[in-house]
């Protein structure tokens, strides 16, 4: 396979490759390379941390007790901070990489975010476990999940006071899209998911008094449906795998819409919702390695920040360092800023987020001084000196160069370019490249990360 | 056609006919090139409660609803016969007395959401409460009326919601000298000087360059002129006092910034709210009130309007843990030199007719005051930038 296209799809479904696995792949055929991806990511491994400390934590002790309860919430919130970073380091070390950046797919369609770090935990975990699954049954466990129960107020749904909150954002930003529904579905759907309920253990309740046992009708049918028959229904519109593959389509291939491709996977995703089998098709397609596609995607902060750190390890002392690099990035997990989730694309960048972006490689990598030394400049003692004293006070890192130079050993200085850099470099910038002095790799690697091409995957 | 009709026509056509071409050219140019009249606005982050900075003291649901955290009757500013300032607001209750402050009370929506990133996005886009718009309403008057990034500032490391818009987004600088050191970059400087116009044909890339050059040129003009600017103040040594400082001189600077935005943390008091809160009030009072002497003392104060809100007020009914849990409806501050009512604006609504979860009801919707502001004070259409009418209300 070519090394452009192993580069092109580790990119879009993994965090990037690193050099010497691209060697082992060269020599396969594409079959063989997709087939790998997906045996690596055929094992699950939940993501946890160490809450035992939590543990008295009960329904017993906590409900009802104010107290207590303010005292879980802070020590949760604490929780969640580490769960970020325990998340980011998963996306940076793991060897099941298309199922991670699945989940991180799914964690910006089912959008939910949740205080209670119990709770969330479990939810992270359903989307990996659901990942690659079937989309009825990842839709029907959602629906049941308390973080979801909570984010959306379904909680609150009961028979004597319907919420439609749920029901709305289940047919708009989950199954359908917007304007391929009636208001009548949403208030009668909303009367299927009456009576969901969770403990605070995390377990579904389903509270029959709160239950709407009545008829509904709904998209032309009449039953007495519970919220699994509404989504069993929405997913015989074919509208619902459509909606999925476009969102699919934009997200691995290109934001810009090819209608013919997604109706294309639409017939193939509408026949039994397998994520699998959607997900091999376009791995599989020619059309995927198409020029167009290549490096034409804006990367999330996410992709930008676990990209570099996959080139070069980088050890954190603090997680509110990751927290805040998140933060000024624009992207921070586990706090989507809506329902509706990141936008993605060039909502990603504006004028603070693009200096922090080229910035952030020689911040993390070289004290934020990024080398302008021309070929055959001198080594500049002073400057030598001043980086030298100069302590990082922007985030707190101990950088791994050796496992870089030890991954680029077999690579040339100019090489690294073409590891680094996906799409077409402009003339200019291939012009003031080439007037660079090149004389460490180290120096030569978060030059190119400081590119506006960098950004790009 | 009657004779007279036929000339009223004709004289309207021909009038019309001879609006000199300058006139023309005047009405497209976006409207901050008309005027220097300028927005500050801050955020209380976290929900501050509003009844106990503005205290309706001569209410006994007041009284018992908190019967350990409500403020003593001796202990508030009174400014009416039944609302008073909290005694760490005595800097905003001068302003108020010298008619520099309307207080709106009940401001809120319908059907309030009481998570703070939630109601946090309402008020910062606009929305209703069951609408998820990706853009703020700041960010939507930039898209209509401003043409630079720089034409509205967020004093802070990341920009929010509210200065967001589809093609055109605030800024956020903390520090100009940081921001401006950032983009000079000298290799920064090298890529772009040997960068060519081919970059702007693609797609994505060209965006990233094109958004590069502007934020380059942005943090040079506002490091520009914030250095040209003075302040002769004192500030209080407090985060949000450098907030208003920086916005201060740049004001001062006549910079081309509409808007400003600004915000102070710390007021979800869950939990032994009394001291909390105020220290926070008096971190906000303080540093208002030198803002304000700044403004004065600049000769900007008349073009210059400050509004305070906070995402959500609190719940009537204090809690166990000595503080309150998140409400609904509270109370904005406006403050400035050109206030058409000065004072309370309206009453507070009723203490005992209270929304089911225990919270005061709304009576003015916030995004009348955003209309207001817009159209009396930014002289833009603000049906455009809301996406909606909402009745105007007279404090400008």
């Amino acid at each position: 396979m070519k090394v452009q296209y192993i580069q092109h799809l580790y990119q879009r479904l993994g965090f990037g490759i690193v050099p010497n696995q691209l060697v082992q792949l060269a020599n396969k055929d594409r079959h063989q390379v997709v087939e790998e991806l997906f045996y690596m990511s055929s094992s699950m491994t939940n993501l946890s941390i160490d809450t035992t400390d939590l543990d008295h934590y009960t329904s017993e002790t906590v409900i009802g007790n104010k107290k207590k309860l303010f005292e879980f919430r802070d020590k949760s919130k604490e929780k969640l901070k580490a769960y970020n970073l325990a998340w980011i380091e998963r996306l940076i070390n793991t060897s099941e990489a298309l199922r991670e950046r699945m989940t991180l797919f799914w964690a910006n369609h089912f959008v939910c975010r949740d205080e209670n770090i119990f709770h969330m935990v479990q939810y992270n975990n359903i989307l990996r476990a659901n990942a690659l699954g079937n989309f009825g049954d990842f839709v029907k466990a959602i629906s049941k999940e308390p973080s979801m129960l909570k984010y959306l107020n379904n909680k609150q749904n009961r028979k004597q006071k319907p919420n439609e909150n749920f029901a709305r954002e289940l047919m708009e930003l989950f199954m359908l899209g917007e304007s391929h529904y009636s208001e009548e579905d949403i208030k009668e759907s909303a009367r299927a998911f009456t009576g969901y309920n969770n403990n605070f253990e995390g377990e579904f309740i389903f509270r029959r008094m709160h239950h709407d046992y009545g008829f509904k009708t709904f998209f032309g049918s009449t039953g007495r449906y519970n919220g699994d028959d509404i989504i069993d229904i929405i997913l015989e519109q074919k509208q619902c795998a459509r909606f999925i593959c476009k969102k699919i389509y934009s997200y691995f291939v290109n934001e810009t819409i090819d209608d013919a491709k997604v109706e294309e996977l639409t017939s193939i995703f509408y026949k039994d919702y397998n994520i699998e089998k959607l997900m091999r098709h376009i791995f599989m397609s020619d059309w995927f390695y198409q020029q167009e596609h290549i490096g034409a995607k804006i990367k999330s902060p996410i992709e930008f920040l676990v990209g570099i750190c996959r080139t070069v390890p980088v050890t954190f002392e603090s997680a509110m360092d990751v927290l805040k690099i998140q933060k000024l990035l624009g992207q921070m997990l586990l706090n989507p800023p809506n329902v509706a989730g990141w936008k993605g694309g060039k909502n990603w960048i504006d004028s603070n987020t693009i200096m922090i972006r080229l910035k952030l490689p020689s911040i993390l990598l070289a004290n934020a001084r990024i080398s302008t030394k021309e070929k055959g400049e001198f080594e500049d003692a002073f400057e030598t000196y001043i980086t030298k004293k100069r302590k990082n006070k922007f985030v707190n890192v101990t950088v791994d160069w050796e496992t870089f130079e030890k991954q680029f050993a077999d690579y040339s200085i100019n090489e690294l370019q073409e590891l680094l850099l996906l799409p077409k470099l402009s003339e200019g910038t291939k012009t003031y490249l080439k007037t660079l002095s090149k004389s460490s790799k180290q120096e030569y690697c978060v030059q190119l990360m400081s590119l506006p091409e960098y950004q790009m995957c | 056609m009657d004779r007279r009709h036929f000339l009223k026509q004709s004289t309207l056509a021909s009038s019309l006919f001879f609006v000199p071409n300058f006139i023309k050219a005047f009405e497209s140019l976006p409207s901050h090139t008309l005027g220097f009249k300028r927005l500050v606005v801050i955020q209380l982050s976290g929900g501050n409660d509003g009844l106990n900075t503005i205290i309706p003291f001569n209410n006994d649901n007041y009284y018992r609803n908190r019967p350990t955290i409500s403020i003593s009757k001796s202990d508030v500013l009174r400014a009416s016969d039944d609302l008073g300032f909290h005694k760490s607001l005595l800097p905003l209750k001068k302003l108020f007395d010298q008619g520099h402050l309307t207080i709106i009370n009940n401001v809120g929506y319908p059907n309030p959401n009481r998570s703070h990133f939630r109601a946090t996005d309402i008020w910062q886009t606009a929305s209703s409460s069951n609408q998820y718009w990706q853009t703020g309403w700041i960010g939507r008057y930039l898209d209509e009326y401003g043409n630079k990034p720089f034409n509205a500032l967020e004093i802070d490391d990341s920009l929010s919601l509210a200065l967001k818009g589809q093609n055109t987004t605030g800024i956020a600088v903390k520090n100009p000298y940081v921001l401006f050191k950032t983009s000079q970059d000298p290799y920064f400087k090298n890529v772009l000087n040997h960068y060519q116009d081919e970059h702007l044909s693609e797609h994505n890339l060209g965006y990233l360059y094109k958004t590069m050059i502007t934020a380059e040129s942005s943090a040079k003009y506002i490091f520009e002129k914030h250095k040209t600017a003075v302040s002769k103040q004192d500030y209080p040594n407090n985060e949000f006092a450098r907030q208003l400082k920086t916005t201060a001189k740049l004001i001062a600077s006549n910079i081309e910034t509409k808007v400003f935005y600004s915000s102070l943390g710390g007021f979800d008091t869950h939990a032994g709210q009394l001291n909390s809160q105020a220290r926070l009030l008096k971190t906000y009072a303080e540093s208002m009130e030198t803002f304000v002497k700044d403004l004065k003392q600049q000769g900007t104060f008349n073009d210059t309007l400050i509004v305070t809100f906070s995402e959500f007020g609190r719940r009537v009914k204090q809690n166990a843990a000595n503080g309150t849990d998140h409400g609904a409806a509270s109370n904005v501050f406006i403050i400035g030199n050109q206030l058409k009512t000065p004072g309370f604006y309206n009453n507070l609504a009723s203490l005992s007719d209270l929304d089911d979860n225990g919270d005061l009801k709304y009576t003015i919707d916030f995004r009348s005051i955003y209309a207001t502001i817009l159209d009396k004070w930014l002289a833009v259409d603000d049906e455009t930038i809301l996406n909606a009418s909402f009745q105007k209300l007279k404090f400008i």
